[in-house]
C-alpha cells in the first residue's frame, strides 16, 4: 500500500502509467477496432490523415491503413520490448549473480566477457546478428535481447558484491544452505529492485532498436511494426511526411511511458529517497 | 485543402514554362562551351569498363569514356561510332566492319582493328554478360588491315541482331593495356578506364565521386562542349532529390529518384522529368516462379496467381503515369519485334483465380489458407518493393500466404539464380532492343547455374528451345519477327515467368541541359553533344 502511495506521489509517474495503459489498451483492442489484416491493401495509397473518414490516420505508400498498423503495431512493439527485455535481463542476472557471488576468477572471466560485449557498439552487433540469422521477428527479438544484457549484468554483480557478505547471507551459509539456494532464494530478491527499474530502460531501448532496424529496412517485413511503417515512409518523407511521423509519435509515446514508469518505480523503491 | 491549391499553382506554372521553353530552346541554339555537368550515381559497380559488364550502372560512366562500334541514332537506327560501315555475306556467317580512321586512345596510341579483335574474342565472348550468349558462335575476328575487322561465325548471325546488340555489347577496350597483363577482370584499368570517347577519366573516389574531363583530341570536330562531368555517389534517393533542388546535381538517370519525388520535381519548372531518352532501356516487372515447388509447377496455379493481381489498379495507384500493363516478354516500345498477337492475357479475376486453385487441388485449409510461398523482391527499385507488397496483399485474398524475404543485391542474385532458394521472385527484366540479346535467356533451358537473369526456374520446354534457337540464327528479318511472335505467345501460354508491367526508366534533368535525351539510350550514350545553358 505504501508503495502505491509513494508511486502516485510523483506526477510524471502517473502520466507515464496513463500513457502505458493507453498503449496497452491499443494493443488489446486492435482486433476489435481493426479486425482485418493490418498489412492488407485497404485503399488508395497516400491518403492524408483526416481527409477520409474510413482512414482516420490516412494510408501509407502501400495502401495500408495507418491507424490499423498503429494499433496492431502496439502489440508487436510491446512484444518485442517485453521478450527482448526478459532475455536480456535473464542473461544479465545469471552472469551478474555468478560473477558477484563467487568473485575471484569466475568474476574476472565473466566480467571480461561482459566488457568485450560492451566495447562493441550494440547496434552494429545487432546488424551483424540480423544479417547472419535473417530478419524474422523471432531472430530480431532474440538478437535485441542478446545485445543488451551487459549493463544489467554489471548492475546485478554490483548488488551481489555488496550483499554477499551481509549477515543474513552469512547466517544462511552457517545453516548449510546450498549456493543455488543462497543466490536465487536469498540474495537475488534483495538485489532485484534496481534491476527491475533498469529493465524499463532496456525495454525502451529494445523498442528503439527494432525501429532503427526497420528504418534501415532490416526488420521483418511480414509484421505490422511501427518501425516498418517509418521505414516505408522514408521514401515519401518530403511530401507525405505523416507516414513516418505518426508511428514516430507512437514510438515516442511508448518509450516515454516506459521510461516514466521506470523512473517512478525507482523513486518509489529507492529507500534513500523516502520521506523527501 | 491548401495543399491542392498549391499543387494547382505549381502545375499551372509548369504548363506556362513548358509553353515558354520550346521557344527559348529553339531560339538560342548556339551551343555554349564549358561547364561542369553533375550526375546522380546511385549504385556503385565493381568496375567501370563497359566491355566487361553490360549494365546501365556501368554505361552511365564508362559510356562517356569508351566508345562502341555502333550506337543508336535519334530514330533508334544503328549509326556508326568507331565503325563507319558494315556488311554481311548472304549466308550470315561473315560480317565485315570498316573502322574509323585517325581515332586515338586517351593515352595517345592509335585505335586499330587489333583492339576490336582482342575485345571481341577475350571480353565480349568470354566475360561480358549477354555477350557470352550473343557471341557464342563467334570463331574468329580477322584483321586484314588496321581499319578492317572481319567477324567469322560458325552459325549465321543476323546482321540486324548484331547491330541492335552492339550499342550495348560493342564497347571496345585498348588491347595494349590488357593483353599479357594477367586476369582481365582484375586489371586496374577497369577502375581507371582508357577509351576513345569524348571524356577522359580523371579520378574515382569510392563512395564519393567519379570525375572525367573534356578530351581535347576527340575525333568528332568541336566536341564535346562540357569541360567536365562529375558523378556524385548518392545512395539515398530522397537525398539525391534534395541535391537536385539545391542545384548540386543536374541529372538523375534510370529512375534514380523516388516515385513521389519524381512527381514533385515534374511540377517544378527548373527540371524536366520524362521517359524520353530511355526508350532503348524498357523494362518489365517480373513474377518468377520456381518449378521445384509442386504447386508452382502446376500451370493452373501460375495462371491463378496472374489472375489474382489487379495490375491496372496497382499501376494507377502506385506507379502513376510512368508505367503501363505489360503484354508479354517483348515490350510494346520494341517496334521491330512487338507482335500483333501476344497470345493469352490474364485480366484481374479473383473468382477465376480461386476456381483454378480449387481445380488444381489446393483447397483452402484452416483460416482460408491454401499454401504458403516465399517471395524474394530484388532490392534495386522502389517499384519492386511496392509490387512485392502488392503481390503479398493480393494473394492473401485468394488464400495464398506470402512471406516477403528481404535481401541485399548480392544475396538476391545468389538465392534466386544460384541456390534456387525461392518460391516466387520479383524484379526487372531489361529489354535491350532485340529479344536474343536480353530476353530469350530467361526462357531457354540449359543456362549455367548461377547466371543472373536467366532461366533458373527448372522449366524446360523443347518447343520453346527450338523457337529460340531458330530465331537466333534466322537471317531473314520477317521470319525472325514471326518466330519471336511465336516465342511471345508460347511464353504467355506457359508463363514460366510473368511480365505484367511495362515501364520505361524515368530521367530527371535540369532544364539548363541542352541536347539531352535525344537518343533511345541517351543516359548510356557518350554525351558528345550535351551542353549547359547559362
Amino acid at each position: 500500500m505504501s508503495f502505491l502511495k509513494l508511486y502516485f506521489r510523483s506526477p510524471p509517474a502517473i502520466i507515464g502509467l496513463v500513457l502505458l495503459i493507453l498503449v496497452l489498451a491499443m494493443a488489446a483492442t486492435a482486433d476489435w477496432f481493426y479486425p482485418r489484416d493490418p498489412l492488407a491493401l485497404a485503399g488508395r495509397p497516400l491518403i492524408w490523415p483526416f481527409s477520409n473518414p474510413r482512414f482516420l490516420l490516412g494510408t501509407d505508400n502501400s495502401g495500408r491503413d495507418i491507424a490499423a498498423q498503429i494499433f496492431h503495431g502496439a502489440r508487436i512493439s510491446l512484444l518485442i520490448g517485453l521478450v527482448a527485455t526478459v532475455i536480456s535481463v535473464f542473461i544479465g542476472i545469471t552472469i551478474g549473480a555468478l560473477a558477484g557471488y563467487y568473485g575471484e576468477w569466475v568474476d574476472t572471466a565473466l566480467m571480461r566477457v561482459t566488457e568485450a560485449f560492451q566495447t562493441l557498439p550494440n547496434f552494429i552487433l545487432l546488424l551483424v546478428l540480423v544479417a547472419v540469422f535473417g530478419s524474422t521477428i523471432t531472430t530480431v527479438t532474440v538478437a535485441i535481447g542478446i545485445v543488451s544484457w551487459p549493463a544489467s549484468a554489471r548492475l546485478t554483480r554490483a548488488e551481489f558484491l555488496s550483499l554477499r557478505n551481509r549477515e543474513f547471507v552469512q547466517a544462511g551459509r552457517t545453516l548449510g544452505l546450498r549456493d543455488a539456494k543462497l543466490i536465487f532464494g536469498e540474495i537475488l530478491p534483495n538485489a532485484l529492485p534496481p534491476v527491475i527499474v533498469y529493465a524499463s530502460v532496456v525495454m525502451a531501448i529494445a523498442i528503439l532498436l527494432e525501429s532503427a532496424l526497420a528504418f534501415l529496412k532490416l526488420s521483418d517485413p511480414n509484421v505490422a511494426s511501427w518501425g516498418n511503417l517509418i521505414g516505408a515512409g522514408r521514401d515519401v518523407l518530403r511530401v507525405q511526411w505523416y507516414v513516418s511521423a505518426i508511428p514516430g509519435v507512437a514510438i515516442l509515446v511508448t518509450v516515454l511511458a516506459v521510461s516514466l514508469v521506470g523512473q517512478g518505480l525507482n523513486d518509489a523503491l529507492n529507500p534513500r529517497l523516502k520521506g523527501r | 485543402m491548401d495543399m491542392t491549391r498549391r499543387a494547382a499553382l505549381l502545375t499551372s506554372a509548369a504548363i506556362a514554362s513548358s509553353v515558354a521553353f520550346p521557344m527559348r530552346t529553339f531560339a538560342q541554339q548556339t551551343p555554349r562551351k564549358g561547364g561542369v555537368f553533375t550526375v546522380h550515381y546511385g549504385a556503385e559497380q565493381r568496375q567501370l569498363n563497359p566491355s566487361l559488364q553490360a549494365s546501365t550502372g556501368v554505361y552511365i560512366i564508362g559510356g562517356k569514356i569508351q566508345e562502341q562500334l555502333v550506337d543508336l541514332d535519334a530514330a533508334g537506327n544503328p549509326v556508326g561510332v568507331l565503325a563507319t560501315s558494315w556488311e554481311a555475306t548472304p549466308d550470315g556467317k561473315t560480317i565485315t566492319f570498316k573502322l574509323r580512321d585517325g581515332v586515338k586512345w586517351h593515352d595517345g596510341k592509335p585505335f586499330t582493328s587489333a583492339d576490336v579483335q582482342f575485345t571481341a574474342m577475350e571480353m565480349w565472348k568470354k566475360i561480358l554478360n549477354y555477350g557470352t550468349t550473343l557471341q557464342l558462335f563467334l570463331t574468329a575476328v580477322d584483321t586484314p588491315d588496321p581499319l578492317t575487322a572481319v567477324f567469322r561465325y560458325e552459325r549465321p548471325m543476323p546482321l540486324g541482331l548484331l547491330l541492335r546488340a552492339l550499342p550495348d555489347l560493342g564497347y571496345v577496350s585498348p588491347r595494349h593495356l590488357y593483353e599479357g597483363k594477367g586476369d582481365i577482370r582484375q586489371n586496374p584499368v577497369n577502375l581507371a578506364p582508357i577509351g576513345t570517347g569524348p571524356f577522359k577519366f580523371v579520378a574515382y573516389e569510392r563512395g564519393q565521386h567519379v570525375i572525367a574531363d573534356r578530351n581535347a583530341d576527340y575525333w568528332r570536330p568541336n566536341a564535346p562542349y562540357l569541360d567536365r562531368i562529375v558523378w556524385r555517389v548518392v545512395t539515398d534517393r530522397a537525398a539525391a532529390a534534395a541535391q537536385m533542388e539545391a542545384g548540386q546535381i543536374h541529372y538523375s538517370p534510370f529512375s534514380g529518384l523516388t516515385i513521389s519525388d519524381s512527381a514533385r520535381l515534374s511540377k517544378d519548372p527548373r527540371f524536366i522529368v520524362s521517359t524520353k531518352g530511355n526508350e532503348g532501356n524498357a523494362r518489365t516487372n517480373t513474377v518468377e516462379f520456381n518449378f521445384r515447388r509442386k504447386e508452382l509447377a502446376d500451370i493452373r496455379v501460375r495462371r491463378a496467381i496472374a489472375h489474382a493481381l489487379d495490375i491496372p489498379f496497382f499501376i494507377e495507384n502506385f506507379l502513376g503515369d510512368f508505367a503501363k500493363p505489360g503484354t508479354g516478354p517483348v515490350p510494346s516500345v520494341s517496334t521491330d519485334f512487338y507482335p500483333a498477337d501476344n497470345g493469352p492475357q490474364y485480366p484481374f479475376d479473383k473468382k477465376l483465380a480461386a476456381k483454378l486453385l480449387d481445380e488444381a487441388g489446393f483447397k483452402a485449409g484452416a483460416g482460408g489458407t491454401r499454401f504458403s510461398l516465399r517471395l524474394l523482391p530484388a532490392p534495386w527499385g522502389e517499384d519492386i518493393t511496392l509490387f512485392a507488397t502488392f503481390i503479398q496483399q493480393s494473394l492473401a485474398d485468394v488464400g495464398i500466404k506470402v512471406e516477403v524475404v528481404r535481401t541485399d543485391g548480392g544475396g538476391f542474385l545468389k538465392q534466386v539464380y544460384d541456390d534456387h532458394a525461392f518460391d516466387l521472385a520479383t524484379g526487372w527484366h531489361q529489354y535491350r532492343n532485340d529479344p536474343a540479346v536480353s530476353t530469350t535467356v530467361w526462357y531457354r533451358s540449359g543456362q549455367p547455374k548461377g547466371a543472373p537473369w536467366t532461366n533458373q526456374w527448372d522449366w524446360t520446354n523443347p518447343a520453346m528451345d527450338k523457337i529460340i534457337d531458330d530465331a537466333a540464327t534466322e537471317v531473314d528479318v520477317a521470319k525472325r519477327k514471326a518466330l519471336y511472335g511465336d516465342f511471345v505467345r508460347l511464353a504467355n501460354t506457359e508463363i514460366p515467368i510473368w511480365t505484367p508491367i511495362e515501364q520505361i526508366f524515368l530521367t530527371a534533368i535540369s532544364a539548363k541541359a541542352r541536347n539531352h535525351s535525344n537518343t533511345p539510350r541517351w543516359g548510356s550514350s557518350s554525351w558528345h553533344d550535351l551542353w549547359l545553358a547559362e
